[in-house]
């Protein structure tokens, strides 16, 4: 056996297995090195898996049985809610052509779901020709990328052992050392890069649950909050159901968060009083509290480049990741770019060629998949969403609507329009508001 | 609505590797002389999910590694160049292992 490996994958989250799933399909010999106890115990995500790459990963996933499954429920009611601090108006969103196969949207819990999925690579694994020459090794932390004499990335190192490879895909999430280390990205990374996430999972019974959002056991709800939510940081707020349990929390911009001098869990607290989210968590026990940083999803802080000779980055390790309010898309973005960094592994290995020119295949993979054609066409989306406007005013302005529009009481009921220009004047102007709608027509 | 937990309270319901354990390594180091000297906001006794950074009664920052959840956030905050960070060794440190994540 040649004890070097096709592959070296540096973490097994989703963009890490992702990419083994892809090689063990095609027979390469690779090994992952993950730091937790096992796949999924260091992560935590809201978190809906957008799009439809798992069931390329795992073929008909769905028709596993849904108690040893990896995934919690099927997203098939959507809603977004601007909130004040009395009110909460929703963009609300039902539709049975969500309950198609494949789903378009599965919320997970990620300790769960990432194990699961590396139970998936190690069968990919053992069904493949060289069942013996790849491994998942969990428990092992990477401290270091090796380069040979050319400055080509060979392998890494992990504490006293060295382990050699013709390449090596980084797939270590936002807190990219690695990344940083290979001099692909700064040193030091800003406030302003990223954000941080808070959240809590509340245990409920699964018929609670289905009762109160009208789901019906495996169907569930993704639910993301603007305004109030937010105590005027930046950022947004979510709740998703999960089979027994529900995921409530907040992505809050780190700069702001700063400069605001403002405690992440106390603005987690105020949000959970909130009427509209206390009604939906009531009766709820808190299981775990959870937090970790999140990419802001704009481009400028990408890194450099994302790749070079014999490495790629993957994942939100290359800050790949879209937040432009409605959701969060940064696990099927790992997917997704797992994937294609795979599959240039193995055209690198057809072409004997594992050079930066050899690697560049990905970033043009990349280019042309959904994922940097979504993040370079929303850029401006993602940044009027960071806009100070979007914390309060609009939020404000559209409650304070909602509150007018639906009221009926004994004075006469003035048109919506009247009502619409005072929420305006009250809480906006309609100068900031044209400025902000010929963005916003500029960018959706 | 859920009783409502300290954070405190909170932090308990998450599970930690080498729980038991006394002598951990820290995979964080801070100095703290910055923190107490020359920086303006010493944002990491706020912004810290897990309440790691800490003030004295004298009034002055100090860091405690043990709740620490690896988040990142004090990684990106700090802009006075007073945090190291690295991941928990698997053997020797601290660290967490999410039962929901
Ligand atoms: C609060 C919150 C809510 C979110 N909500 C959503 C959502 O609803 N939908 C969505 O799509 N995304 C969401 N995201 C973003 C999403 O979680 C990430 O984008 C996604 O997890 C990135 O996947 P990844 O595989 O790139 O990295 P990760 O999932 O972070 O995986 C990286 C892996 O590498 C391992 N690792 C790191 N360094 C080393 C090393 N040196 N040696 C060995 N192993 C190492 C880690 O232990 C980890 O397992 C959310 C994030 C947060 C924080």
């Amino acid at each position: 056996m040649d004890d070097k490996f096709d592959c070296i994958i540096v973490g097994g989250g989703i963009a890490g297995l992702s990419a083994a799933m892809e090689l063990a399909k095609n027979d390469m010999k690779f090994l992952l090195i993950e730091r937790g106890e096992f796949a999924g115990a260091k992560n935590v995500s809201g978190g809906v898996l957008w799009g439809t790459d798992l069931a390329r990963l795992v073929p008909e996933y769905w028709t596993e049985d849904p108690d040893e499954a990896g995934w919690e429920r099927f997203v098939n009611h959507r809603r977004l809610t601007f909130m004040d601090d009395q009110s909460a108006f929703s963009f609300d969103f039902k539709s049975d052509h969500f309950d198609a196969q494949p789903y378009k949207g599965l919320v997970v819990l990620r300790s769960k779901f990432d194990r699961w999925l590396a139970d998936k690579v190690q069968e990919a694994i053992d069904q493949s020709e060289v069942a013996m020459e790849s491994f998942l090794a969990t428990n092992i932390l990477v401290d270091k990328v090796l380069k040979d004499e050319n400055g080509k990335v060979n392998g890494i190192k992990a504490g006293e052992e060295e382990f050699f490879a013709d390449s090596v895909i980084i797939a270590e999430g936002v807190n990219n050392l690695l990344t940083r280390q290979v001099g692909l990205q700064d040193e030091y990374v800003p406030a302003d890069h990223v954000m941080t996430g808070v959240k809590e999972v509340i245990r409920m019974d699964r018929e609670t649950i289905d009762e109160r959002f009208q789901l019906d056991g495996l169907s569930g709800m993704s639910n993301e909050f603007l305004g109030y939510a937010t105590d005027g940081v930046e950022g947004g707020g979510f709740l998703y159901t999960n089979r027994a349990s529900l995921s409530v929390g907040l992505v809050l911009g780190l700069k702001d968060l700063r400069e605001k001098v403002k405690k992440p869990y106390d603005i987690l607290n105020k949000f959970k009083e909130h009427p509209a989210i206390a009604d939906m968590i009531r009766g709820g026990e808190v299981v775990e509290y959870s937090a970790h940083v999140v990419s802001s999803g704009d481009m400028r802080v990408m890194p450099e480049e994302i790749y070079a000779d014999g490495v790629m980055i993957a994942g939100e390790a290359a800050n790949l990741l879209m937040n432009a309010g409605k959701a969060i898309q940064g696990m099927d973005y790992a997917m997704r770019s797992g994937i294609l960094a795979a599959e240039t592994v193995m055209e690198a290995k057809e072409a004997g060629d594992f050079s930066k020119q050899q690697m560049k295949t990905y970033r043009d993979k990349l280019e042309e998949s959904y994922v940097l054609k979504d993040m370079r066409g929303f850029q401006g989306a993602v940044q009027t969403l960071h806009q100070p406007e979007m914390v309060d005013e609009i939020p404000d302005l559209v409650c304070d609507f909602g509150r007018k529009f639906f009221t009926v009481d004994d004075s006469p009921t003035p048109k919506a329009r009247k009502m619409f220009s005072e929420a305006v004047s009250k809480n906006s102007s309609w100068w900031n508001l044209m400025r902000l709608s010929l963005k916003a027509a500029k960018n959706l | 609505m859920p009783e409502k937990k300290s954070l405190q309270e909170k932090l308990g319901t998450i599970n930690y590797r080498n729980q038991a354990k006394s002598d951990i390594k820290a995979h964080i180091s801070v100095d703290t002389d910055i923190c107490n000297s020359t920086c303006p906001h010493q944002c990491t006794t706020y912004v810290c999910p897990a309440d790691c950074y800490k003030i004295d009664e004298n009034g002055k920052v100090y860091f405690q590694v043990e709740d620490c959840i690896e988040c990142g956030t004090c990684l990106y905050a700090c802009d006075q160049g007073a945090v190291s960070w690295e991941f928990p060794d698997p053997e020797e440190g601290r660290g967490v292992n999410w039962n929901y994540g």
